[in-house]
């Protein structure tokens, strides 16, 4: 299994390639695109600039250090739409990524764009994001005919039906699954808010004003006893749900490592699901962060791929992590069926 | 042309009203004993055979009594009045059944043979409504889908297109219209009031108006689907006329309420669990979506303590938009060359939520 990492600037390439970085993902976003939209509408999942490259030349020099590692690199299409003349902006953009500054492929989100692009680029390689939401056999088989060559599964898939997934895509389509960083309580293909301006709807849901509301007659004077007290036991394990999702609250470790979602006790898993690529999540993290994160998934992934059990897996990632209480927690978990 | 039992015209082709055709979602509707995998056939007693739906469905209920029998201060009643005002005579003539989020809330084949028998005595549509599946619930849908194929105006509404690509493969004649889930475009009710302002850039403002429906890639797949039908939501942002006309598919148009968002666990489900079991996705419930709802006030940025409403119901998160809205929506269908149906979320028993 490679490792795909995420990278934003040339001068993290060489740090992540010899930290055992398999393949690079990108974002970019060019000044004319800032230009016509401001940062009312992103290019891509983060944005407007953090995260992103802004320079074409950026954007070569990054593709020409990543290849002398032997590396490839794909960037970053993937907001959830683009209107007919934003694609129409996109599609000369790519083409000159392609031609111009080296880039391996795209990763991409909406289907009507991927058409377009199979079409104007039909050599090129494309990636379905984890936000057009592959859940189930059907949708495999759609982006197979569209001529995608990797399918990104969403946050929301457990490793079951992972392997059963990477099973129907077996010899088709490479698959990829995150493995650490950036969760979110909502599934993002189906999640119509905008972090621009008013922040994440879902970090500010939990803290806002709410009730839980019976519906229809019988239960209308259930919710004053136990269901009652039930009700609101949910409501605060929701609000720890998503701080956990959130970074923990952007927090660290005792030894620095940035908390947030995880998925390294499910390695021994996740390397028996077929998956081609993990992924570590998170374009618009510090050059430290990544590095961290390349680095403990690496080692617990080296440990399973020299033969260890599932459980010395399991305890190295638990003992990287130095956060016990927040393992045990287990709202941390991407895999939380296959965690210990 | 067909009656109800209030004598109002009511077609599964035209419908009363303008010739906009009314159909009601019932997303709670009980219909969901699926076995488990080692019982292996419908559980029993699963379908309930009185309440609201079923009224509907048998023609017996006016569009009135299924949105709530006129009781103040319910929303459902104001937006009843609304539809009878812009679409005289409008009544229902297509019901809804499934949910649009929740697997777990797919009708079984009995319930759905047991729905068909009902419409066919009230001389409804059936409409199958499904969430995004995954590899169980495709598997299960396929089989609630055989129940209701070959009957008269029945149809699927699809909310993924894995699910689109393998319904028409194996069902080439399926009447598939695509869910709003699959309609990409920004509905937060935090901002979209702002996507009007005059000191928005003139290109933000615009794609904020419109989805990427018109290109060239998305209309080859409209064609190659073979989907004649696409479902949108009340948008707060006022969509462009393109949106609305320039298109080959007819449109349906939901209400009250706009889709904002889907839990990648659902929040209810997770009542009943204990804390280290809560919040996973496709977890086992008790189906407490059917009981309860959460409602969440969200502010609105620099309006001094003003809020909007967020309506958690089942596994999704909807904003019930104001009249305003829906009365200038109601006013563009009734000229509209393409939106010829409208469908109207009715929650629980069909009266809404005790306050």
């Amino acid at each position: 299994m490679k490792l795909t990492v995420p990278v934003s600037n040339p001068e993290e390439v060489e740090m992540l390639a010899e930290n055992g970085a398999g393949e690079f993902f990108c974002g970019y976003v060019p000044p004319e695109w800032l230009d016509r939209y401001g940062g009312a509408f992103w290019l891509n999942r983060r944005g407007p600039v953090v995260g992103n490259l802004v320079q074409r030349d950026d954007v070569s020099l990054l593709t020409e250090r990543s290849h002398a590692f032997g590396i490839p690199v794909h960037v970053t299409f993937n907001a959830p739409y683009y209107t007919p003349e934003q694609q129409e902006f996109l599609l000369p953009v790519i083409g000159r990524l392609a031609r111009e500054s080296g880039i391996d492929g795209v990763i991409v989100s909406d289907v009507g764009f991927l058409v377009s692009l199979r079409r104007a680029f039909p050599g090129l390689s494309v990636h379905a994001s984890s936000v057009m939401a592959t859940l189930n056999p059907g949708m495999v088989d759609f982006l197979e005919e569209l001529g995608v060559r990797r399918v990104i599964f969403p946050r929301s898939l457990g490793v079951a039906d992972i392997a059963a997934l990477c099973d129907t895509a077996a010899d088709r389509l490479e698959t990829e699954a995150f493995v650490l960083n950036e969760g979110c309580v909502f599934e993002e293909g189906y999640c119509m808010t905008t972090h621009r301006s008013v922040g994440a709807l879902c970090v500010q849901l939990p803290g806002v004003p709410h009730r839980v509301l019976p519906l229809g007659g019988e239960d209308a004077e259930s919710l004053a006893g136990k269901e009652g007290e039930r009700a609101r036991e949910l409501m605060g394990a929701f609000k720890d749900w998503v701080w956990f999702q959130n970074g923990c609250g952007n927090s660290m470790s005792p030894d620095g490592i940035p908390n947030g979602p995880c998925g390294l006790c499910a390695l021994f898993d996740l390397a028996r699901t077929g998956v081609t690529s993990l992924k570590i999540s998170g374009r618009g993290t510090s050059s430290y962060r990544k590095l961290v994160s390349l680095q403990m998934v690496r080692a617990v992934l080296d440990l399973v791929e020299r033969g260890a059990p599932r459980e010395e897996a399991a305890r190295k990632a638990v003992a990287l992590r130095n956060t016990p209480k927040f393992c045990e927690a287990r709202y941390m978990c991407y895999y939380r069926e296959a965690s210990s | 042309m067909l009656l109800t039992r209030h004598h109002q015209e009511a077609s599964l082709r035209e419908g009363a009203g303008n010739g906009v055709e009314v159909g009601l979602y019932f997303p709670l509707a009980d219909g969901h004993g699926w076995p488990s995998a080692e019982a292996g056939r419908d559980a029993p007693g699963s379908v309930a055979s009185a309440g609201p739906l079923h009224a509907v469905l048998r023609g017996e209920a006016s569009l009135e009594e299924a949105l709530g029998g006129g009781a103040s201060g319910d929303a459902h009643a104001a937006l009843a009045e609304a539809l009878l005002r812009h679409l005289p005579g409008a009544a229902p003539s297509r019901v809804y059944v499934g949910n649009e989020t929740c697997e777990r809330l797919l009708p079984t084949p009995r319930a759905i043979g047991s729905w068909v028998a009902s419409a066919r005595e009230g001389r409804l549509a059936l409409s199958l409504v499904l969430p995004p599946l995954s590899r169980d619930g495709l598997a299960k849908a396929e089989e609630a889908v055989r129940a209701l194929e070959g009957v008269a105006g029945s149809e699927v509404v699809a909310n993924d297109w894995g699910t689109v690509h393998r319904l028409r493969s194996r069902h080439p004649g399926l009447a598939i219209v695509l869910g709003r889930l699959t309609h990409k475009m920004l509905r937060d009710p935090r901002l979209a009031d702002y996507f009007d302002s005059p000191q928005a850039p003139a290109p933000a403002r615009a794609a904020l108006c419109r989805s990427g429906e018109l290109a060239p890639g998305f209309r080859a797949l409209m064609e190659r689907y073979g989907i004649g039908r696409r479902e949108v939501d009340p948008f707060l942002q006022p969509l462009e006329a393109d949106e609305w006309e320039s298109r080959s598919e007819k449109l349906s148009v939901h209400f009250p309420y706009l889709f904002v968002t889907m839990g990648r666990a659902c929040l209810l489900g997770s009542m009943h669990g204990e804390p280290a079991e809560r919040f996973v996705p496709g977890a086992p419930c008790r189906s407490e979506c059917r009981k309860y709802a959460v409602e969440f006030r969200l502010p609105v940025p620099g309006e001094n303590g003003a809020v909007k409403n967020l309506l958690n119901l089942g596994n999704a998160y909807y904003h019930a938009v104001p009249s305003s809205v829906t009365g200038k929506i109601l006013g563009r269908i009734s000229s509209s060359r393409q939106v010829d149906r409208i469908v109207v979320t009715v929650p629980a028993d069909g009266r809404g939520w005790r306050k």
